[in-house]
């Protein structure tokens, strides 16, 4: 028997041997019958355990809670609509079935760092829904990329709206102005825009948002002083010349604004300007600024624009490359060609014309004369010298300064009364006053109307009416200053350029009067153009040159400017700049 | 036939999902609108990983447990809201229903196959779960009500948008 504990023996049997049973035994060999044990020790410990764990962990959350939407302000029933029928955006007549296929999300600007502002945005209803369920009205659906304007306007607090003249970008900013209104984000807006264009943002307010109460500033200077103090009044409208008239006053009253909107926001790209400064001196939390031409000359258009935009966010010191990624999410611009599909076609055409005889013979001596005075005046040769060459020549091309003939009046005469058949409506531009005068007395049987700016705000407004809803008027004859901006002309099927201007951008600002969303058809668009003469040259340089904004905004290139420089203008003459002359 | 409720009388909804994301694990969302479908409030989770002997050892009944009861009922009783209904795209998540006392739907959109169970509204159906049987008329209309406003499905993808966000961030 080996030495072992008890609990380490297991015995066996011998039935577990296999051994046979005894044979029976006397009684005293019983003992026998039981099988021996053996004892043979088991060695190990008990099983081992191990212990899974099955609970899952309780997730981390984390919670945002939003202020419910303010109450939409109590405002009067929408005007009755002006013309044209009003498209009702909600649906309640409608099937239940309010979600439109396209959905138009809110994203937040990149400014926005905060996860629960950026999440403020992402969790917005679509846009479309938006509209529908705030039953908003529009005199017309806005299209696809409109919505994209608005989507890209609402979370933004410094933002620049430069899409190409006639896509809406007043329509986007009113529509934008309503939502924010109706969300309870902005009580005080003020719009400011060239004196020229007050009646025609008036008219769209009225069209684009009914509901708001809107003031406009003007009159004397109690007037306009009641008039800033007005609590009430959400939308509040003034002309550039007012708020540098007012800008002491309105310090004075310390208003304050939710949002301020610049519309044709070039006119503040001079940072030494007035107007500027005026604008940057508004309390303010939101700046939009509206403007198809953001960069006219320079890459300096841009900086200065910023300055009210977003203060200090562009240097005059930055490359193109490094200011356009620096801009890219405050800038939203849209080109026709990129929306095309929902804008009529735009028909160009440059018609060349030979100079009669006689104004041959004129422009000739005028020419030869002009540059001789230009050479022998040398070093003293200035830019206005050769800016005012320029000017005769393109006088002359127009009409003969000796017999008054014009070989452009001529082909335009004929053009017109083919607009006048077909029962269009025609705009002929020019950069004189007189011009549009000699064109009144040529084409009176055509009912030509004149609107340019020597006219009063109210005799252009009553141009403007006539032209639009009586027959008998086929013509508007505009000057680019005052014609060129932010009118709406969408019924004029053709434009005439009866003489160029100097930059391309602003010619395209004369053109999209008529060529913009709600043209009923393409537009055909005619350039007159002298042959052999120096509006052919000026042509030949502009064409060469493209739009700096268009560099810019696309972040490559080098800036070029979109104007005709100094060195261009003596170069038409094949003459080089003073500077130059000397150093030769 | 019964007047419908209008949209924007103070009833809330609720809508519950999960993102699966292969790196980080499963994130639940739950966002709260009011009748308009403005948010109101937004819960979500961090992701949860499971190990792999936790997948072995509840099988089938992970996926259930793992969104109703880990994610869907720590998210609604996070929440300080008494919605209508909590409305979900994912099966799963209807497992929740024995957590919580708010009544809970799932939401599919129409595909012309629709199941016997439910009711369509506007271009979804809703498939209450079977604890809502006797509330299914009342729901109908609560929900009938939100879709003048907003389409049922189009919630999810704001919370998808927000957990991307998040996950960005």
């Amino acid at each position: 028997m080996m030495d072992k504990p008890a609990s380490q023996i297991r015995s066996l049997r011998a039935d577990e041997l296999a051994i046979a049973p005894a044979a029976v035994l006397p009684w005293n060999d019983l003992r026998i019958a039981r099988p021996p044990a053996l004892r043979l020790p088991v060695a190990g410990t008990g099983p081992a355990v191990i212990r899974v764990e099955l609970g899952l962990p309780r997730p981390k959350l984390t919670s945002y809670r939003f202020a419910p939407p303010a109450a939409a302000a109590a405002a009067p029933a929408p005007a009755a609509a002006r013309g044209g029928r009003r498209v009702e955006a909600s649906a309640a007549d409608a099937p239940p079935q309010p979600a439109a296929v396209r959905r138009t999300r809110i994203a937040p600007p990149r400014d926005i760092v905060k996860l629960s502002e950026r999440f403020f945005y992402l969790l917005q209803p679509d846009l479309e829904t938006m509209l529908h369920t705030g039953k908003l009205e529009f005199p017309r659906q806005p299209f696809p990329f409109q919505l994209d304007g608005m989507a890209f306007l609402m979370p933004r607090h410094a933002a620049v709206l430069a899409d190409e003249m006639g896509l809406g970008k007043s329509m986007q900013a009113i529509s934008s102005i309503r939502l924010l209104v109706r969300s309870g984000e902005a009580r005080r807006v003020l719009v400011v825009c060239p004196k020229g264009l007050v009646s025609n943002w008036a008219r769209e307010l009225a069209d684009w948002a009914p509901e708001l109460v809107v003031a406009v500033i003007e009159g004397d200077q109690p007037r306009r002083r009641w008039q800033w103090s007005l609590e009430d009044v959400p939308v509040k409208l003034a002309n550039y010349e007012v708020l540098v008239r007012d800008r002491d006053l309105v310090a004075e009253l310390g208003l304050s604004f939710d949002l301020v909107v610049l519309d044709e926001a070039q006119r503040i790209k001079n940072r030494s300007s007035q107007t500027n400064q005026a604008v940057r001196s508004l309390d303010r939390r939101r700046s939009w600024a509206l403007t198809g031409t953001p960069i006219e000359n320079s890459a300096d258009d841009l900086v200065g624009l910023f300055e009210f935009v977003a203060p200090g966010h562009l240097s005059d010191r930055m490359a193109p490359k490094a200011m356009g990624a620096a801009v890219g999410d405050h800038i939203l611009r849209r080109t026709k060609d990129k929306v095309l599909k929902d804008m009529p076609p735009r028909l160009n055409r440059d018609e060349r014309i030979e100079l009669t005889a006689e104004q041959r013979e004129t422009y000739r001596r005028a020419e030869e004369e002009g540059v001789l005075r230009l050479a022998d005046m040398g070093r003293e040769a200035t830019i206005q010298h050769v800016f005012e060459l320029v000017l005769r020549l393109k006088q002359i091309c127009n009409f003969d300064t000796a017999t008054g003939e014009s070989a452009k009046l001529d082909c335009l005469q004929a053009e017109l009364e083919e607009v006048q058949a077909s029962g269009r409506k025609a705009l002929v531009f020019s950069q004189w006053v007189e011009t549009l005068g000699r064109l009144e007395g040529a084409f009176g049987k055509f009912g030509a109307l004149q609107y340019h700016g020597g006219m009063s705000t109210t005799a252009r407004d009553e141009a403007i009416r006539r032209f639009k809803h009586e027959k008998k008027h086929s013509v508007l004859l505009l000057s680019y200053g005052a014609g060129a901006v932010g009118l709406n002309l969408q019924f004029s099927q053709y434009v005439f350029l009866f003489d160029r201007w100097w930059n391309p951008a602003v010619e395209d600002q004369a053109i999209n009067r008529a060529h913009r969303i709600g043209a009923a058809g393409a537009v055909t668009v005619t350039r007159f153009l002298s042959v052999d003469t120096i509006e052919e040259r000026i042509d030949e340089v502009l064409r060469k040159k493209r739009d700096l904004s268009e560099t810019i905004l696309a972040q490559a290139g080098e800036p070029v400017p979109s104007g005709l420089t100094a060195e261009d203008l003596f170069a038409l003459f094949k003459l080089a700049p003073p500077q130059h002359r000397a150093a030769a | 036939m019964q007047q419908q409720a209008e949209p924007g009388d103070g009833a809330v909804f609720g809508f519950l999902t999960a993102i699966e994301s292969p790196q980080h694990g499963l994130f639940g969302g739950y966002l709260v609108v009011d009748g308009l479908g403005r948010p109101l409030e937004f819960h979500c989770t961090a992701p949860v990983k499971v190990s792999r002997a936790q997948q072995i050892l509840y099988g089938p009944t992970l996926h259930g447990h793992l969104h109703g009861q880990q994610i869907g009922a720590a998210l609604l009783a996070e929440s300080k809201a008494s919605p209508a209904v909590v409305l979900t795209d994912h099966d799963a998540m209807l497992h929740v229903r024995p957590h919580t006392k708010l009544p809970v739907a799932l939401v599919r959109p129409l595909d012309g196959t629709e199941a016997a169970a439910g009711f369509t509204v506007g271009t979804a159906r809703v498939i209450p779960h079977a604890s809502e049987a006797a509330d299914d008329v009342a729901l109908c209309e609560r929900l009938a009500a939100l879709a003048l406003s907003v389409d049922l499905q189009e919630p999810f993808d704001r919370i998808r948008a927000a957990i991307e966000e998040a996950q960005r961030h």
